[in-house]
């Protein structure tokens, strides 16, 4: 007997019991469907989350902390000069993997406009051009800060959206260019003004129109500091605000707020780390005073998340494909009991135990078929209704992987269950089948 | 060689601890063309009998042949195979598939040959004309009288073109008349050169055969030629 004649019998024989066979597949049905779903939404978080890593630079991003001393280096600590500007042009000469340098220096004064409206407490960032690329900015309207800012020390700010909105509440932010700033009362010209940086919930709930989830009011805002930025050159920090406290060409030895590189490639991110800490010792004068820190750690964390979301996900969806196997098992179990008669003719005629196995096999994984496929209609139902009723942070993503692998699993489930019922259906004896009544 | 050779064919069941022995030492040989009838009344072995004869079955002890095949200790596969090509059934319950219709029931032998679809059709069709249904080819079972469900059953007990041909109790189900004409095909099978093997408790309907071997608490206890 070949496989295409299975089918058919199979096939007719699901057509005889329609709703029988549709309650027995209802298992696989939903466990197929969850499947898919949780896929979609675990690969969509996933997906989410890397691109919200990739928003706050990625794990190209390395910054440089202070670090205390250890005791056996404690009583010559003082030799080092700690983080400085030194540091910053030393990495950026000769530590070829990494591709953007940037020193800052920081400052928590009030920003206001003239006349005095408004005035808000902000920190305040001295910072170079490749701040730029390591805050991975977007500018708006106008420009970031230049190299000619920086060796001028002209009194120029780049400004976030929500600085600009809270200074001048009455125009659009990118209106703010051109307008003069008042910091610490000394007036600075904005030359640019950044993009509004929003999470994909936050622009999901703009353009719905909605007032954003109830989830999110309570978290902190991650682009919150961007939004708010407030960045002068680092020159102009120096000589505005720290000079009076320091000689005026001490500027190579201030000590830094914050320091931090991008690796250029990822693949030689091990070399660029050795590259970044045999300069610091050097300008450090051998005191190991600083630290390296990657988001290895952090991005890590995340995606054992990821993925034991998507286990326990999977595991859920498992036990419903065994349920679901069980039921066929059940319903082919009764089905070959309400055939015996019929397997006895079969047997009469010629056809092996083996025929007889074959066929019982197919019509379990046929049903189990049948099963994935509303499986995946009801899949993209539950998918629409998952949209609808959670705010997700992120939007499921459908995969033909994940469909095709459900599919599978189902297939499985179909066949693993129709072993028993064929087995028992192969050994009958032919004439205890065909005196059956 | 004769188409079926039995030597000491021994046929014991066991019903919890008892035994019992259904056949016990039967030799018989049947020759191809032969038309036989077995007779017995209920409970003397000759369904035991026609099950080992029809290759549903083997002895417990003896020999048994069937068209060359030695089938002694055979395995259920090569019972089934000479069931496909040598054996045809024609029983008293009909036996048809209720959801098939005429022709996918008179094909269902071919199926288990590996005969492909489309011969398979015509072949099944062919037969179902020759036993006089070409008007019913589309019918179920269901909607046939029971002439013509026994028609149909013959007609897929000669699809595969088998040797012999044993009817159980074939008219046991139908009217006189209706049974007189089923009987008339077995007579004009066998006019044609088929092999012919009747089991039946009626000596009328025996008494139609050239050979009657009647059977007695699982032994022959009469051969005559009617």
């Amino acid at each position: 007997m070949n496989l295409w004649v299975a089918i058919t019998i199979g096939l007719s024989e699901i057509a005889a019991h329609k709703f029988r066979t549709f309650l027995s597949m209802l298992g696989i049905v939903l466990g197929v469907s969850s499947l898919i779903a949780t896929m979609a939404l675990t690969y969509g978080i996933e997906v989410g989350t890397r691109k919200f890593m990739q928003q706050v630079g990625g794990l190209e991003f390395v910054s440089i902390l202070n670090k205390e001393p250890s005791n056996k280096q404690y009583e010559f600590a003082n030799l080092s000069p700690g983080r400085t500007l030194r540091d910053a042009e030393a990495i950026k000469k000769s530590a070829t993997f990494i591709s953007h340098v940037s020193p800052e220096l920081a400052l928590n004064t009030v920003v206001a406009v003239e006349g005095g409206g408004n005035p808000e407490r902000r920190t305040v960032r001295g910072v170079y051009p490749d701040h730029f690329v390591i805050g991975m900015h977007v500018i708006g309207k106008g420009r970031f800060l230049t190299p000619l800012d920086i060796e001028r020390g002209t009194r120029c700010v780049v400004i976030g959206q929500v600085t600009a909105t809270q200074l001048w509440p009455d125009s659009p932010p990118d209106s703010a260019v051109g307008k003069t700033l008042l910091i610490d009362s000394k007036p600075f010209r904005v030359v640019g003004v950044l993009s509004h940086y929003e999470t994909d919930v936050q622009s999901r709930a703009r353009k719905t129109g909605s007032r954003g989830s109830k989830s999110m009011t309570g978290r902190r805002d991650p682009f919150r500091s961007k939004n708010e930025a407030v960045l002068i050159p680092f020159s102009t920090m120096f000589q505005e605000f720290q000079s009076g406290l320091y000689p005026l060409d001490s500027m190579d030895s201030m000590k830094l707020d914050t320091l931090t590189v991008r690796v250029g490639d990822l693949q030689h991110f091990r070399p660029a780390l050795d590259q970044v800490r045999s300069l610091l010792e050097i300008t450090h004068r051998g005191v190991d005073n600083y630290d390296l820190d990657t988001r290895e750690e952090w991005f890590g964390r995340v995606e054992t998340s990821v993925r034991a979301s998507r286990l326990s996900g999977g595991l859920i969806s498992g036990i419903s494909l065994i349920v679901g196997g069980i039921g066929i098992m059940n319903i082919m179990l009764a089905s070959i009991s309400e055939r015996i008669r019929e397997i006895g003719i079969r047997l009469a005629v010629g056809a092996r135990g083996r025929d007889i196995f074959i066929q019982i096999l197919i019509e379990s994984m046929l049903v189990s078929l049948i099963g994935g496929l509303f499986g995946i209609v009801g899949s993209l139902g539950l998918l629409e209704i998952l949209k609808a009723i959670s705010h997700t942070e992120n939007v499921p993503i459908l995969s033909i992987e994940s469909i095709f692998l459900s599919l599978g699993f189902a297939m499985v489930a179909g066949l693993l269950s129709g072993i028993y019922p064929a087995l028992k259906a192969s050994r009958l004896d032919p004439i205890t089948a065909l005196r059956y009544e | 060689m004769s188409l079926i050779d039995l030597e000491g064919v021994s046929k014991v069941y066991r019903v919890g601890e008892q035994k019992i022995r259904a056949l016990d030492g039967i030799n018989l040989r049947i020759e191809e063309g032969e038309f036989v009838a077995i007779i017995g009344s209920s409970g003397s072995g000759k369904s035991t009998l026609m099950h080992l004869l029809g290759c549903l079955d083997t002895p417990t002890t003896g020999r048994m042949n069937i068209c060359g095949n030695e089938l002694s200790s055979a395995s259920g596969d090569q019972l089934a195979l000479v069931r496909n090509r040598e054996i045809g059934f024609v029983f008293q319950a009909f036996n048809l598939l209720p959801k098939l219709d005429v022709v996918s029931n008179i094909e269902l032998p071919l199926i288990y040959s590996g005969i492909p679809a489309d011969k398979r059709r015509a072949r099944a069709k062919q037969t179902a004309i020759d036993v006089g249904l070409g008007d019913r080819l589309s019918n179920r079972p269901t909607q046939l009288s029971g002439g013509q469900c026994q028609r149909v059953a013959i007609a897929r007990a000669l699809v595969n073109n088998p040797r012999i041909l044993f009817g159980d109790e074939p008219t046991g189900n139908l009217d006189s008349a209706t049974g007189q004409m089923i009987l008339g095909m077995f007579d004009s099978l066998h006019a044609a050169g088929k092999t012919i093997v009747l089991v039946t408790h009626d000596s009328a309907i025996a008494a139609r055969s050239k050979r009657v071997i009647e059977i007695k608490d699982g032994r022959i206890t009469r051969e005559y030629n009617p």
